[in-house]
């Protein structure tokens, strides 16, 4: 019973290690933010309250090369929906969607810039002067 | 309608061509422009009265196909002086009050926000009564070719000026909302065959509380509507010359039409209490929402729907039903009062990110005529109906 536990643990680790696929929530090396909970993500990304642990208004960035995979590792939605749910906001004057940038090296030029901001990149990206909040699995 | 149709064509042209974003105007980001629109075809199969999406219609889709119901073109510009104030300007061309598409100013208001949990907004609002309302005519927002009429179309009003301010505040991961909001507005309304009223809205005020858990968003509303209603059409003006004849020989008989509709309807001074619940997760959307408007005399108009959707791939198949009845205890008697059932089905294929197609059956149970209908024959005591409905909406 203890081996078949041991191999199933000695698997998982493997797949988990493995696994370079998953979408990492970055941050500014500096931003003194430890991690953020899936919830928090949703409610800076989706626009339902921009407060970041530090106290400061958060400052979202969806980069265009990720959007996809991103929103879909974090609500489980496709861009259709992801755009029909903001149209529903922007259209009723409540919120606006998170700033696109279309090139990862401006994401990460705007991250290193400014400490509320944040973004995603690759889990097996991630630059050092990034600090990876929050892993949403893919 | 002939003038729309290219010019509803030629955006979605644009917008199937574009990112689905608010596009920046300048380099620095702070001007943005947006839209959105439906192109909307109808099918009535009742040749005894004509399908209309509001009381503000004041001509309805008759037996055969009509473009005139749904269709309509919206565009947003946005600026942003700092993160903490910006200011929005919205506009909508529809078919509406005054009988044709003529554009209005829907929305125009400043915002402030001081901080991630406060809003304050002063200006021309959209009227938030209930869920969705304040962006009931943004179909690319929602699975359906419209919101459902038997709910949303009895509102009266759909901006405010005035201003709101909003509260949010977490609770552990769920989030606790409260919106406060008052000011004044106007409109015109069809009740009924020939008879309208010019609404005037002298004070508009009311709330909701929002909690936010997971996937599920409840909200609890209440809003009052103070007014004075001035009626025209051929009831009041054969009631006036009816008055006038008592009058030659009664020079103390004071009754005027207005007066008398005024106390019958009691739309002078209404009480909207609302619930509403919406889940939302992956592909599997589900919303319950109940209204209850209380008039000064008495009366009520009780409406709900629950609509389900699935999303498989692009494609979402949903279901509605729908109802709504009015109850009086004025003067009125129960002649005036209207009931109605709806169920639909219906789908939504997103042809992109920005475009998409629905296709809708309303069956239709009218139970007793009323004014979600024009037209009406006057020997017609309701039935089924069938309302077939296409639908492209976009945003752009």
């Amino acid at each position: 019973m203890n081996r078949v536990r041991n191999f199933l643990l000695a698997t998982t680790l493997l797949m988990s290690t493995s696994a370079s696929a998953d979408i990492a929530v970055v941050v500014n090396a500096n931003s003194g933010i430890d991690h953020l909970t899936r919830s928090d993500a949703v409610n800076i990304f989706m626009g339902r309250y921009r407060k970041l642990p530090t106290g400061n208004l958060a400052l979202p960035v969806d980069s265009s090369t990720l959007k996809a995979r991103f929103y879909r590792a974090l609500v489980n939605k496709d861009l259709a929906e992801i755009n029909s749910y903001w149209a529903r906001l922007v259209f009723s004057g409540e919120a606006s969607p998170p700033q696109q940038i279309a090139s990862s090296d401006d994401v990460h030029q705007l991250v290193t810039q400014n400490m509320n901001a944040l973004s995603y990149v690759d889990s097996s990206q991630v630059p050092d002067d990034m600090h990876v909040v929050l892993t949403l699995g893919e | 309608m002939r003038r729309l149709l290219p010019v509803c064509l030629g955006l979605v042209m644009v917008a199937m061509s574009v990112a689905a974003e608010a596009r920046p105007l300048t380099d620095d980001g702070r001007l943005t422009f947006s839209g959105f629109g439906t192109l909307g075809l109808i099918h009535n199969n009742l040749d005894e009265a004509d399908f209309t999406r509001d009381i503000s219609q004041p001509k309805g889709a008759g037996e055969g196909w009509s473009a005139r119901t749904d269709s309509l073109l919206g565009a947003q510009v946005g600026y942003r002086f700092t993160d903490e104030f910006d200011t929005v300007v919205q506009g909508i061309s529809r078919y509406h009050d005054s009988g044709d598409f003529s554009p209005e100013v829907s929305w125009a208001f400043l915002r402030y926000r001081p901080d991630p949990g406060v809003q304050i907004r002063v200006g021309r609002l959209g009227w938030d009564v209930y869920q969705l309302a304040d962006s009931r005519y943004v179909g690319y927002a929602y699975p359906w070719v419209r919101p459902p009429v038997d709910h949303f179309g009895t509102l009266q009003l759909t901006y405010i000026d005035g201003a709101d301010v909003t509260f949010k505040q977490p609770v552990g991961s769920d989030l606790l909302l409260l919106k406060l909001y008052a000011g004044r507005s106007d409109g015109h309304v069809f009740i009924g065959e020939g008879l309208e009223a010019d609404f005037d809205v002298d004070k508009v005020y009311g709330g909701h509380i929002d909690y936010e858990t997971g996937p599920w968003r409840f909200r609890v509303g209440y809003t009052e509507v103070e007014s004075n209603l001035d009626f025209s059409g051929d009831v009041p003006d054969q009631l006036d010359y009816q008055f006038d004849q008592i009058r030659a020989f009664n020079p103390y008989f004071n009754l005027t039409a207005n007066g008398v509709l005024g106390d019958a309807f009691g739309f002078d001074r209404l009480k909207l209490y609302s619930l509403g619940a919406v889940y939302d997760r992956g592909p599997l959307q589900l919303q319950a929402m109940w209204n209850r408007s209380k008039t000064n005399a008495g009366g009520a108009v009780d409406s709900g729907f629950v609509s389900a959707g699935y999303r498989i791939d692009r494609v979402t198949p949903y279901l509605v039903y729908s109802q709504v009845e009015t109850t009086s205890d004025g003067e009125g008697g129960s002649e005036g009062d209207f009931k109605q059932r709806t169920y639909s089905m219906g789908a939504r294929y997103d042809v992109t990110a920005n475009v998409a197609l629905k296709a809708q059956l309303d069956r239709v149970h009218i139970q007793r005529p009323g004014f979600l209908w024009r037209d009406i024959d006057s020997d017609w005591n309701g039935g089924w109906g069938s309302i077939f409905s296409l639908g492209l909406d976009f945003i752009f």
